[in-house]
């Protein structure tokens, strides 16, 4: 009856029985600071971020004769955000390093995001010495405690003997399966304890086991009985190395596909088949197709709320074939006709087939054609959309682009194409404004040969602002889009349409003098008001060797179009009038 | 929308015995929407393993608290007892 097809999946990993054989090193010793290093480093770690404080010091001590590269940030959120920031740029894991207390907490807003948008990130904290911990002791905050909403995993090392295991863990688990962040959290006397012995380091690999799913054949029926199916790309695929794979699927398929915030830069721009975004701001060929299609083939995505709108009116005539690796995903939101669990890079090619959907081609790009973007805006004051998409042009390939949260995001997302998902680093689940430009720092200094983009706000970049002085510091090239509307747009938006225009606390027109702010940190600056300045500002910011803040002025009236209002079926959009 | 009815369930959790499992448990019950009626746990008994048995209420499909609490790290397996009478989980 059924088919049993062999897919690739991941089992339950159990790590603490994951055998290490200990072996002994040469007679050196080492303190826990010290091995700290060690291990970064077998692990592939140069660069960390961080701040140092009095109950991390001693890995500050070891980090004096360490070889890994450490970039002093100027406040812990901006140390977590280039982490991930550097995770997602170079598909590796991001390091950052804080002190006890308010160090810890500083941290967490990072570690949430990553957990949010699923970026490995392994974050070290100091503590108070183990004789302290429990006594209210000076710095000393239950981060232990706090990290378990917050990280994919935690722990607390109080025993020097179990320290490298566990760092050698707190990767593992930051790169196992779906991604995440783990934390580590050093009392200060294990950070001076020494150890003589070392592990054996290849001896805690872990295995990949194959799990039997049935539910391909299921699968493939479905695909192969769809008259008008959609491909929905979420951000699991750049995560889980699969863009090829999916590329070749939607090449092979001809599956008109839309994509996630988060999956942008996964399809090829190129495809003829591709519709945009989804969502509260996706295009409305996108939001149309998926409410039309007859089936919806998940690939690393999660019917976020912001993708669903109503969610019982999403995609209501849909059969839905989901593929993840996270299994709590599976039937979280909308119930799967056919689950696929495990590596996508390994399972989806087993469901490419091609198949015979002209006509619902066809008609999906002609909504594409009818609904194309317009840059057409009256009067000389800068249209953002064109702006970004101005950008987007001349930036050289491989430009890696972070944003910020508000209506720049979304005009970024909307306007900007990427190829490739860590080409465009942006804060999807948590939208964390503040993001922006830590995020950058990290992104370039993974990528030094590659152009790095911060869009930003004029409310979010002031969330973040001392990373400028990271940036001056080391002569960090990043360049900034400044899109400066004098307000906290996107919640003045919403004001306007869904609050009678009562417009509470989202004015920003006392905003400091961005070129003034700029030139205080050697950054080199413009600032541009008029349509006619668009283009060669841009060229000279991308051709500027070092750091560069382009501040664009746009009219702060202007929304975000199309917008699916909050808890409303995504065919029913409002659009510019 | 479904009317939905409360439904009970009895987990039956071993985990790893380490000192936060049990706050990891607790953690990821109340934030997916679980009430707990009720906690048996053997933790912290010398050998590697808790066993912790939970009576928990909600609305929600028991599944979903069970694919969290089975992606917590120290997690070894949940399963549902079933000898407890499970009331009804959607009325149309
Ligand atoms: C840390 C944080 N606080 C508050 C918000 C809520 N919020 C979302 S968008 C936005 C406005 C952002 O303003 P700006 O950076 O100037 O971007 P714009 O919308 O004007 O483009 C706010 C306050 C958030 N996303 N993150
Ligand atoms: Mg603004």
């Amino acid at each position: 009856m059924k088919k049993l097809i062999e897919a690739e999946s991941t089992e339950k990993i159990d790590f603490n029985n994951i055998t290490i054989g200990i072996i002994m090193t040469e007679s050196k010793t080492l303190t826990g600071g010290a091995l700290l290093f060690e291990v970064l480093q077998e692990h592939g770690v140069q660069h960390v971020f961080g701040y140092p404080g009095g109950a991390i010091m001693p890995i500050y001590d070891a980090l004096y004769d360490s070889d890994v590269k450490h970039f002093l940030c100027r406040h812990e959120q901006g140390a977590a955000f280039s982490a991930v920031g550097y995770a997602r740029a170079a598909g590796t894991v991001g390091v950052c390093l804080a002190t006890s207390g308010p160090g810890a907490t500083n941290l967490i807003t990072g570690l949430a995001d990553a957990l949010a948008d699923s970026i490995p990130v392994v974050a070290i904290t100091g503590q108070v010495p183990t004789a302290a911990m429990g006594s209210d002791a000076f710095q000393e905050i239950d981060i232990f405690g706090l990290s378990l909403a917050c990280t994919k995993h935690s722990f607390q090392v109080t025993d020097i003997n179990e320290l490298e295991k566990v760092l050698h863990q707190a990767f593992e688990i930051a790169l196992e399966g779906r991604h995440g962040p783990v934390l580590v959290d050093i009392p200060k006397d294990v950070q001076l304890a020494e150890v003589t012995q070392r592990l054996d380091k290849l001896s805690h690999l872990k295995n990949k086991v194959k799990l039997p799913l049935a539910d391909i054949s299921k699968a493939l029926d479905l695909l192969t009985h769809a008259k008008q199916p959609i491909l929905y790309v979420g951000g699991g695929v750049g995560m889980a190395n699969a863009v090829e794979e999916v590329r070749d699927f939607a090449e092979k398929t001809g599956m008109p596909s839309v994509s996630t915030l988060k999956g942008l830069g996964a399809i090829n721009p190129d495809n003829e088949n591709y519709l945009g975004m989804l969502g509260m701001h996706g295009t409305k060929a996108a939001n149309l197709a998926v409410q039309e299609c007859d089936l919806l083939v998940v690939v690393g995505a999660r019917f976020d709320d912001r993708v669903t709108g109503k969610l019982d009116e999403f995609a209501p005539n849909a059969r839905i074939i989901h593929f993840d690796i996270d299994t709590a995903e599976i039937n979280k939101r909308r119930e799967a006709d056919a689950a696929i669990l495990g590596d996508l890079k390994g399972n989806l090619p087993l469901l490419s087939t091609e198949l015979d959907i002209a006509n619902w081609q066809e008609k999906l790009k002609q909504m594409s054609i009818d609904y194309a973007w317009r840059y057409d805006h009256p009067g000389d004051n800068i249209f953002a959309p064109a702006v970004l998409k101005t950008v987007s042009d001349l930036m050289p390939s491989n430009t890696c682009v972070t944003t910020d949260v508000g209506q720049h995001q979304m005009w970024s997302a909307q306007h900007m194409t990427f190829d490739d998902p860590s080409n465009f680093l942006t804060s999807g689940g948590m939208g964390t404004m503040g993001f922006g430009l830590p995020a950058a720092i990290g992104a370039q200094i993974s990528r030094p040969h590659d152009t790095v983009i911060a869009v930003s706000g004029d409310g979010s970049i002031m969330m973040n602002v001392q990373e400028l002085a990271t940036i001056k510091r080391y002569q960090i090239p990043v360049k900034i889009v400044l899109i400066d509307n004098a307000k906290l747009g996107m919640v003045r938006q919403w004001q306007d349409l869904f609050f009678d225009g009562r417009l509470s606390e989202t004015d920003l027109s006392d905003n400091p003098d961005f070129i003034m702010l700029a030139t205080a940190f050697d950054i080199k600056s413009k600032l541009i008001t008029q349509k006619s300045e668009v283009k060669a500002a841009v060229e000279e910011m991308l051709d500027h060797d070092g750091p560069y803040l382009l501040q664009v002025k746009i009219d702060a009236a202007e929304n975000v179009w199309p917008l699916v209002p909050p808890n409303t079926a995504n065919d029913k959009m409002m659009e510019s009038v | 929308m479904n009317s939905m009815t409360l439904n009970k369930y009895q987990l039956i959790i071993m985990a790893d015995d380490k000192q936060v499992v049990l706050e990891r448990i607790l953690q990821v019950t109340r934030y997916r929407g679980f009430l707990i009626n009720g906690i048996n746990a053997e933790v912290n008994t010398g050998n590697n393993v808790a066993t912790i048995t939970m009576s928990v209420s909600s609305e929600r499909p028991i599944s979903l608290l069970i694919d969290q609490i089975n992606k917590l790290i120290d997690i070894k397996g949940v399963k549902v007892d079933n000898s407890e009478v499970q009331i009804k989980q959607h009325s149309a």
